[in-house]
């Protein structure tokens, strides 16, 4: 709404500029776009929210003026030369046939009117405030509706069929040209104005219809100012893309009372312009007119929600400014300040969304200044809890950052196609029923489609080693059910490290991606892998992570197939696992940990230098060895494991050291000697291992 | 008083064994003491001299003073003790004598030194995402004045998203809330959508639980908004709520202000200008003096850009929470009161490191992201 600043002056007198008076109106609940110096004394662009539709007019906006400047508003009362002999009454008729869409319709008759162009004033004031102007007539309406918010329409009343007026629902399908010159299907169920024979359109809330559109060879008008049902403009307008200053104001809900004031008001302006004879009295059906509400508003409420007093003249000053027509009728009459005060108010025509007690206090607040309610920190009374997972969930992140993880957030629109190459067969993905894009048409299945994204457009701009993770969501439906899943994404490519002062460079490898998640694994008691993983990892070179019997996901190099679509020219690897089980096991093993003394007897190292058939596992080593039930044995690891040079082909070469570890007493040679001997004879037996000499 | 070594024993009152021990013992600390300076040849030489030089050393004047002027009773024990000292002081200087050698050595050869503006092994270091420090620092604040977290689904219903918070059918305030619905299957009883704030939150948490509730909910909303640089579809809110007995709206402001003046600095002013939102009222913007350019509207190049010369920016929306709200949570909005928030995450950030384009934070760049260890 741009309200200009003369035109404002004319209802309140104030000496403070357009831009002071946008700065205050700013502060008491009417949001400024900006102030444009210079043309007509300023222009202010007041953002007017959709509860104030009272202040979608340069009268509301002078309402509000006059309160905070504590200056009388000037009542707005036309006078316009009525005809002594014809009677409006006489000249047309109205019938509302849908009252619960048109509480009231009002209807004046102009005849002899010149239609030609508005005068310099008319038209500056038009333009200043956005509006376009047409002729004498039709800018007399818009005008009109700038000043007091009521939208209003002039028709030829020469092509109104019957010289009969008829408000009704709009039928399923129902056509009408409107002014804008395009041929529009109606929305079913709005106001529609009709003429006499009944069918042709001759226009509606939203706006008016070419048949009866206003022409430089217009004599007789009839001025239409009504009130059409906020909700259905509302809802026409959307499904009709029509959204217009009149559809605006009704559909926030415009004032049935001033209709018949502002109508008078353009047959003012209009005897003024184009000239013509007024037709006496006015059409005015009005089914709807409502009793006007009493609401009651106590100093008890003000102080148990605002937490700060407000003096009763104050209270008595914001509410009459407002038109509220505040009436103590509390026993303590009289009695400044009492805490029992209690005000009845009017709730004025204008203000139909002001209902409550709450409602009043707010006006109260925002005119007497917000800024008079002193700020003070309230105590707690109850202790403050974290997230469930919040020590689990920055644990992991303490120790993904560590492992040289840098954390990512990313949007879960994704591609659909993008997300089936990681979609399992029997997920159903979370798919937008109005997407902005098809690019964005689904709610990511995996976490892995999103983090896949991240390495392609680092990739994409020269960053060729990568190693991320996401903690975020996946999303898929079960029937008419969403699902949130919370995932870890691990993603990483190129050189795990690079070359530099002290170390050679080396690339990521699968190697990294299992270390780095049996590290995290350890938070959560440690993390089991079995062979075998989703189609999208590379079959050779993945795997699927176990929590004991609980599977948690999978990790592995992206599979050649899925790597071609992103054209990925290196290797990247990838790993996802739902992290409501891991957090889960987390503090089942934090509560679980106790401490296990130090041993007080050194322990033995002996190294096993083993040729193996290719296929037996390190796993198969272990098992046979843990199987000899050596209670002493500590830790069985790999030391070193080679290919090639002296091994034949068909087999590998694998150091292992075991650690022998007695809590009683200090090792023998000879036992160590004999221990040694059934790992070797077993080892031989069991797997076929021979024994390299070193 | 200390021990001397140019008094005779008897001098300084010395009757006992355990006397002579305990001086022996004051002399070895204070050899330690002198060691500690030692750091080249000629630190090493000046401790030397003191204690084993051939005319006044400690040694030469111990033997003199203590050990020729004992008497008869004594004369053992402080031989025992001076053996004792002597055999631990030669041992350590010419320990240190080599070590000295070694490193003058080694310093002198320039080839060995190590050049202190190499860079010394570099470790991968990972990183923690912007928007997470910010959730982080803000759960943070809210926490330490008794708020609890909470969090919830993203995949609303329009029951919590719009009609529990007093948003129904056909309210203005969806116009602008433009809402990404999900394909549910044909048939399905109801519709879902991608929660348009972090509201829902407040009236799933008062459906659980009684008064006093203190909660905020960090999470991501979606808006059907074309991308640019200050629009994402998908963006980050902390939500806020406390609902008590005696919550005021000088409470609410109160809180607000603490916590911006814990984000922002003590030195942010703070403003609260009337506005409307259906789930609460009376309704507030909430506005902070420009960081940029202090509240001033400019700035050395003229008119500030980022406050666009107003001083003033708008941080976020906030109010008493709307009675009608408690009525579809079955709490009294006779006896409790409220009040709730929704912070913009993203927008915050933007303003607090003057990022200016808050598509870069769903990228990913790892430029982007090492500007933030
Ligand atoms: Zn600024």
């Amino acid at each position: 709404m741009k309200v200009v600043y003369n035109w404002l002056k004319e209802f309140v007198d104030v000496t403070a500029s357009a831009e002071e008076i946008a700065a205050r109106i700013a502060l008491s609940g009417t949001n400024i776009g900006g102030v444009e110096k210079g043309v007509l004394g300023g222009v202010v662009d007041a953002e007017v929210t959709s509860n104030r539709p009272d202040c979608l007019s340069v009268y509301g906006i002078a309402r509000e003026v006059s309160a905070i400047y504590k200056t009388p508003l000037k009542p707005i009362v036309p006078k316009p030369v009525e005809s002594t002999t014809a009677k409006a009454s006489d000249a047309v008729r109205v019938a509302i046939e849908s009252p619960e869409l048109c509480a009231r319709y009002t209807a004046r008759v102009i005849r002899g009117v010149k239609i030609q162009p508005s005068p310099a004033w008319l038209r500056e004031r038009l333009e200043a405030a956005g509006v376009t102007s047409i002729s004498n007539v039709v800018d007399v309406t818009n005008y009109v509706m700038l000043e007091l918010g009521n939208p209003m329409h002039a028709f030829d009343l020469g092509k109104v069929r019957d010289k009969s007026i008829v408000v009704r629902r709009a039928k399923p399908g129902e056509k009408m040209q409107t002014l804008d010159g395009t041929e529009r299907v109606m929305d079913p169920g709005m106001p529609l104005v009709c003429d006499g024979d009944g069918a042709r359109a001759i226009g509606s809330g939203v706006m008016g219809g070419a048949s009866t559109e206003i022409s430089f060879s217009t004599k007789d008008i009839l001025l239409e100012c009504a009130y059409f049902d906020p909700i259905s403009i509302r809802r026409a307008a959307r499904s009709m893309k029509l959204h217009t200053e009149a559809s605006t104001r009704f559909g926030r809900g415009v004032d049935p009372e001033m209709a018949e004031v502002a109508s008078r008001r353009a047959a003012e302006l209009i005897l003024q312009l184009a000239g013509g004879e007024l037709l006496s009295g006015v059409v005015d059906v009005y089914p709807g007119k409502r009793a006007a509400k009493k609401i009651t508003v106590t100093r008890a409420e003000i102080l148990r929600v605002m937490g700060a007093d407000v003096p009763d003249k104050e209270v008595e000053r914001v509410l009459s400014a407002l038109g509220f027509a505040p009436v103590r009728v509390d026993q303590n009459r009289g009695q400044e300040g009492a805490l029992l005060a209690a005000w009845e108010c009017t709730q004025p025509s204008w203000r139909a969304e002001v209902e409550r007690e709450i409602d009043l206090i707010e006006e109260i607040a925002r005119v007497y200044g917000l800024d008079k309610f002193p700020a003070r920190l309230p105590v707690a009374r109850t202790g403050a809890a974290r997230l469930p997972q919040y020590e689990a969930e920055t644990r992991l992140r303490e120790r993904l950052m560590g492992l040289g993880y840098r954390e990512i957030v990313t949007i879960p629109h994704v591609d659909a196609q993008r997300d089936e190459l990681f979609r399992a067969a029997n997920v159903t993905p979370a798919k937008l029923a109005n997407p902005l894009s098809e690019e964005a048409g689904v709610l990511r299945s995996t976490g892995s489609v999103t983090v896949a994204a991240a390495i392609e457009w680092n990739l994409n701009h020269g960053q060729r080693n990568v190693k991320l993770f996401e903690i975020g969501r996946r999303y898929a439906l079960n029937g008419a059910e969403a699902v949130e899943t919370p995932v870890l994404a691990i993603g990483a490519t190129g050189e795990v490290r690079p070359q530099g002062l002290h170390d050679g460079a080396r690339d990521y490898s699968f190697a990294d991606l299992k270390g780095d998640l049996d590290a995290i694994g350890t938070l959560s008691g440690g993390i089991g892998w079995q062979d075998g993983g989703p189609e999208w990892l590379n079959a050779a070179k993945r795997g699927r992570i176990f929590l004991k019997e609980n599977e948690l996901g999978a990790a592995g190099m992206l599979a050649k197939r899925v790597a071609e679509k992103y054209k990925f020219r290196q290797d990247v690897f990838l790993a996802e696992i739902a992290l409501g089980p891991f957090y889960c096991a987390y503090y089942g093993v934090k509560n679980a940990r106790r401490y296990e003394p130090l041993p007080r007897f050194p322990a033995v190292e002996r190294d096993f230098s083993l040729l193996l058939a290719d296929g037996v596992k390190f796993a198969d080593v272990t098992k046979t060895i843990q199987s000899l039930g050596i209670v002493e044995i500590s830790s069985i690891e790999a030391a070193d494991l080679f290919r090639g040079k002296n091994v034949p082909a068909g087999k590998y070469s694998l150091m292992i050291r075991v650690i022998f570890q007695s809590r009683e007493a200090t090792f023998s040679d000879a036992q160590i000697a004999e221990y040694s001997g059934k790992i070797v004879a077993a080892l031989e037996k069991n797997l076929g291992a021979a024994l390299r000499a070193n | 008083m200390a021990t001397s070594v140019d008094k005779t024993l008897a001098e300084q009152g010395v009757q006992s064994a355990e006397q002579v021990a305990a001086f022996f013992e004051e002399l070895r600390a204070r050899f330690d003491t002198e060691v500690l300076a030692i750091q080249d040849e000629a630190s090493w030489e000046a401790v030397r001299h003191a204690w084993q030089g051939r005319k006044s050393g400690i040694f030469v004047l111990i033997t003199d003073n203590w050990l020729k002027k004992a008497n008869a009773e004594l004369k053992a024990v402080v031989g025992q003790g001076f053996n004792a000292l002597r055999k631990y002081v030669d041992g350590r200087l010419a320990q240190l004598e080599s070590e000295v050698k070694a490193g003058t050595e080694a310093w002198e050869n320039v080839k060995d030194r190590v050049d202190l503006s190499l860079p010394g092994v570099v470790r991968p270091l990972g990183s923690r995402h912007l928007i997470r420090q910010v959730f982080q620092e803000i759960e943070d604040i809210f926490f330490s004045i008794g708020f609890s977290v909470v969090e919830g689904p993203e995949i609303e219903t329009p029951y919590y998203n719009f009609e529990a918070l007093n948003i129904p059918e056909h309210h203005p305030v969806r116009d602008d809330m433009d809402t990404f619905y999900m394909d549910l299957p044909k048939g399905s009883p109801g519709q879902l959508l991608l929660r348009t704030h972090t509201s829902p939150m407040q009236i799933r948490t008062m459906e659980k639980q009684k008064p006093p509730v203190r909660v905020i909910v960090p999470g991501r909303v979606y808006r059907r908004d074309n991308p640019d640089a200050t629009h994402s579809f998908a963006f980050h809110q902390v939500e806020g709520l406390a609902v008590d007995t005696d919550i005021t709206f000088c409470d609410f402001t109160g809180t607000i202000e603490y916590f911006v003046k814990q984000f922002f600095g003590a030195n942010v002013k703070t403003r609260f200008r009337p506005s409307y939102f259906p789930f609460t009222e009376p309704s507030v913007e909430f506005d902070v003096s420009c960081v940029f350019c202090g509240g001033s509207g400019t700035t050395a190049s003229g008119t500030c850009g980022k406050c666009k010369g107003a001083g003033w920016i708008e941080l976020f929306g906030a109010g008493m929470v709307d009675p009608a709200v408690y009525g579809f949570v079955g709490y009294d909005p006779k006896k409790v009161s409220g009040f709730a928030f929704g912070i913009g995450i993203d927008r915050l950030a933007m303003l607090k490191y003057g990022i200016d384009d808050i598509q870069a934070f769903f990228q990913n760049d790892v430029r982007f992201l090492k500007q933030f260890p």
